[in-house]
């Protein structure tokens, strides 16, 4: 989170917005985004139905889910999808923002 | 367990934002890209 708050502004420079969907209720997610300022879109999911719909994979053994992003363009297509294998498998975000510069370009 | 496919519209969805407003994927459609984080929890 800290990680896409740096560089939030190079995603708004490239028309892109960051929508963070997670399971927490709302008041868990309230108070994170209050510690931390975050400045983009907090989303609580606590039924779990675009968590499920998206297909996040749910590690059964640490009870908990895997972080996954995924890059939606201006035509609502899914164009980078990242499942990740444990909470530090992130696509850094120099890799997005190269990404988001290639389908503008493509 | 489902996931999502390359190149083909993602599925749409619907959730309330912390403010209280109904954010919808395709109300981005034409307007920007969109950045999914899928986070596994806060703790």
């Amino acid at each position: 989170m800290a990680q896409l708050r740096q560089d939030f502004a190079e995603f708004v420079k490239r028309k892109t917005s960051i929508l963070v969907v997670g399971p927490e209720s709302e008041a868990a997610f309230s108070k994170y985004w209050e510690e931390n300022s975050l400045p983009f879109m907090g989303l609580p999911d606590p039924d779990h139905k675009v968590l499920k719909a998206y297909g996040q994979q749910i590690n059964l053994f640490k009870f908990g889910r895997m972080p996954a992003q995924v890059l939606v363009d201006l035509d609502g297509k899914a164009r980078f999808i990242h499942y990740g294998h444990d909470m530090t498998d992130i696509p850094k975000n120099a890799e997005m923002l190269s990404l988001i510069d290639s389908l503008r370009s493509g | 367990m489902a996931q999502v496919a390359l190149n083909v519209p993602a599925p749409d969805f619907s959730l309330v934002d912390l403010t209280g407003k109904t954010i919808r994927l395709s109300d981005f459609n034409g307007k920007t890209n969109v950045l999914l984080v899928f986070n596994r929890g806060f703790m």
